[in-house]
């Protein structure tokens, strides 16, 4: 189709105008993040002319950068809180080994939903997709009372497991939908040569429903890094993840933004990496299903 | 040279050398007939001088021979305890919890947990405690304003004091606490709801600089405050404003603001018949002076609570605020704020006139000082609630007062003693912090300071009915002033028939 050259430049345009809006306050929060205080609230506002220094990365991460690390004050700011090492740490632990637990099951139970026949099947799912409608606080007190009976709170066990109770109808509904784009027909042919169910789903489905599996698994981890509300109510020495930490920021006389700007911009850093290690099979998974044949 | 003479000369030299009034050879050998080395004065800690200062100050800072001395022997049978304390990040719980607890779990084996947290989800965990008695906190930290609702679920330190003299520290004298922040924080009905643990109290903070270019002098009342600020706003606007307020919609820093307002035009919340009387003739001469001053103060200060207040002070963008003190040390810090030394602390405006507290409901105690502050209590469904009590009297009695406010950044102590303690004193200077506006905090304490009512509603109303109902009306969107405050009236009229 034959476009005119001011149609082109229209777009060219509008295309970077769209990028910008989603681009300027990731820019504009990682470079608060590379303020001082001081250069963090002013009329009119500055965008590019301030000083960069990584006092705020130094504070958060307790490792000093070769600059000004030396001269910390004698109070570390939030009372030694916001110090976050720790704390990314038992983000990544936790995001990663919930996504691992709600895949593995939910790969097994969807492909059973998928593939076998049995009565109540379609009513399970419904229930499946029943549970997400449910709003996280109603369960959220009970589930204290229950970590507490079995010595799951403030524990790595009891978050993996919560978040990956959490992901787990998600991931169910969303494998299911890619087990159904792969034809029963290759099942049925591979039962018919002597291969165990078994056999076909590991050597045969699962290794075709890798773009799926990408996808959910991304989304797992993006739901697991940032769930609050279940972090808050179920730790609390012990671990804690980024979103609730971030809340340590604001304090008695105003908010720590330049510290949060730093937790917030290192945070960035471990999902992107997940998502980049597995953008090849995401595309395809978001993709998969699309064309009805 | 006797202890106190000692830290004086310290500090004076070490003023003297941050001001530049002695040279660096000087001021080493002063400090070194001290006995005092150039390690443990930081000197190779970089170029700004405070910071210097302040490393001088932790070498100084430890707990006293005698609180040791008591921690060791009364901590021994409780050696591998863990305790676990959910507090908002003051200045009391992070100077114990970075500089502080080590030494108590260092005599006493104790292990100290401290979750530091915005103080909505600190409320939100101990309610969590409280309705499932699981004990999962052994010390509470109990704002002001929730004193009513948790009374019950924590110990009365008199009690304690009486029942185990064990465990109770020499000297502790719980008289020592400031009689009317017992009364405005710890106290319900006639129980103590824990100890006062800090006071946040507003104080009047001004631009010294721009007051005395525009020849204005600092406001002692409330037309001169609005006077003033409106000058500062038209001679120096529109980048400069005479006055930052904290009036976020629906948020309970805009009941704090109001309610100096109020108390220092006669009104009060609750009538002596504990209806809300917001809507008097005094309330609404409050609103009307509110609205007023609104109109010069920033735009988008509707956004604002005492952060985005504070921060206005700091950048440089309004000349004063009425508000807590606790700002102030921070406003001192120059690598923090645009202002470090500029502002100055004043008591708050004089009221036009004042209701007496048994003209008023629920315990309100009007005063333009608006009180904030919490209290430190032991849960009783602790499992262990004797290692708490240890705790809890090592981190309110006067040695640790006077280490957690000079370490802590000035916060205002809650233990009259404090104030007159030589290394309170010795920070009164110039810098990150300081305690120089201390004296105004405890003559605001001790004169002005007004406090909310104490009754189980109060959170609800303090946090949501009354600071919605002013948001709407301060867009616009919630009809006159005689219209919010009749709505509000109604609604607290509902909320406490149940």
């Amino acid at each position: 189709m034959h476009q005119s050259r001011f149609t082109r430049t229209l777009r060219t345009i509008a295309g970077w105008l769209v990028v910008g809006a989603f681009f300027f306050p990731i820019y504009f929060w990682t470079s608060v993040a590379f303020r001082d205080a001081k250069e963090i609230f002013n009329w009119p506002p500055i965008i590019f002319d301030f000083h960069p220094t990584v006092r705020n990365f130094e504070q958060v991460f307790g490792i000093s950068l070769g600059f000004s690390f030396g001269n910390q004050e004698a109070v570390t700011p939030g009372g030694g809180n916001f110090y976050m090492g720790p704390r990314l740490w038992d983000s990544i632990v936790v995001a990663s080994l919930s996504t691992v637990l709600a895949i593995v099951v939910a790969t097994l139970a969807s492909y059973a939903l998928s593939r076998m026949n049995f009565r109540g099947r379609h009513e399970f799912v419904n229930w499946v997709l029943s549970t997400r409608m449910m709003p996280p606080v109603a369960v959220a007190i009970p589930m204290f009372f229950i970590f507490k009976q079995f010595s799951l709170l403030d524990t790595y066990l009891g978050v993996i497991l919560i978040h990956g109770l959490m992901n787990l109808p998600l991931a169910v509904l969303l494998l299911k939908s890619f087990f159904d784009d792969i034809p029963a027909e290759i099942d049925e042919s591979a039962l018919l040569d002597g291969a165990s169910r078994w056999t076909i789903f590991r050597r045969i489905v699962l290794p075709m429903a890798k773009g799926g599996i990408a996808a959910t698994a991304v989304l797992c981890f993006i739901f697991s890094w940032t769930e609050f509300l279940f972090v808050l109510t179920l730790t609390q020495t012990g671990l804690k993840t980024v979103p609730v930490v971030s809340s340590t920021f604001v304090t008695s006389i105003g908010t720590a933004w330049g510290n949060m700007a730093a937790l917030g911009a290192a945070a960035i850093v471990p999902a992107f990496i997940t998502i980049l290690l597995v953008q090849r099979h995401l595309v395809r998974g978001l993709t998969m299903g699309s064309l009805k044949q | 040279m006797k202890e106190k003479d000692r830290k004086f000369y310290l500090a004076n030299i070490t003023d003297r050398f941050v001001r530049g009034q002695m040279d660096r050879r000087s001021f080493l050998g002063a400090a070194g007939k001290l006995g005092l080395g150039a390690t443990a004065l930081g000197m190779g800690m970089g170029s700004r001088p405070f910071v210097m200062n302040k490393a001088l100050a932790q070498e100084q800072m430890q707990p006293s021979a005698e609180v040791i001395s008591w921690l060791k022997e009364v901590g021994k049978p409780f050696a591998g305890t863990t305790l676990k304390l959910a507090t908002e990040s003051t200045p009391p719980s992070n100077a114990i919890n970075s500089q502080l607890k080590k030494y108590f779990e260092e005599a006493t084996g104790i292990k100290v947990e401290i979750e530091v947290l915005p103080l909505e989800q600190v409320l939100q965990k101990l309610t969590l405690d409280v309705a499932s008695s699981l004990g999962t906190y052994d010390l509470y930290y109990i704002d002001q304003s929730w004193a009513a609702s948790f009374s019950q679920d924590v110990f009365d330190p008199r009690e304690q004091i009486e029942a185990k003299p064990d465990l109770a520290m020499p000297n502790y004298n719980i008289d020592d606490f400031m009689p009317a922040l017992v009364d405005g924080i710890s106290k319900y009905e006639d129980r103590w709801v824990g100890v006062p643990y800090d006071i946040p109290i507003f104080i009047m903070i001004y631009r010294k600089d721009i007051y005395e270019k525009l020849g204005l002098k600092a406001p002692t009342t409330f037309e001169e405050l609005y006077t003033n600020s409106a000058t500062i706003s038209k001679e120096m606007g529109p980048n400069m404003f005479g006055y930052a307020g904290q009036m976020k919609s629906g948020h309970y820093a805009l009941e704090c603001e109001w309610t100096s307002m109020l108390w220092g035009h006669g009104g009060s919340i609750f009538n002596a018949d504990k209806q809300f009387s917001g809507n008097d003739e005094q309330g609404l001469a409050a609103l009307d002076y509110y609205t007023k001053l609104k109109a010069i103060m920033p735009p988008g200060v509707d956004q604002w609570t005492w952060d985005g207040q504070g921060q206005a002070i700091a950048q440089g963008v309004a000349a004063s605020m009425l508000s807590w003190g606790e700002f102030f040390p921070y406003f001192d810090d120059p690598t923090q704020t645009k202002v470090s030394g500029l502002c100055e602390a004043v008591i708050p405006p004089q009221p036009i006139s004042l209701r007496m507290p048994d003209q008023c409901g629920y315990g309100e105690i009007p005063g333009v000082g608006h009180q904030g502050g919490s209290s430190l209590a032991v849960s009783k469904y602790s499992k262990a609630p004797d290692a708490a009590w240890i705790f809890m009297q090592w981190a309110t009695c006067a040695d640790t007062q006077a280490l957690i406010t000079t370490l802590g950044g000035g916060t205002g102590p809650t233990r009259t003693s404090v104030y007159d303690d030589p290394r309170v004193k010795a920070n009164a200077r110039v810098g990150a912090g300081t305690t120089r506006h201390l004296p105004v905090v405890r003559e605001t304490i001790d004169k002005y300071m007004g406090s909310e009512p104490d009754l189980p509603e109060w959170a609800q109303i303090s946090s949501d009915t009354i600071p919605v109902a002013l948001g709407k009306y301060f867009a616009g969107s919630g009809g006159s002033a005689k219209e919010t405050m009749d709505g509000i009236a109604q609604q607290v009229g509902e909320i406490l028939k149940g």
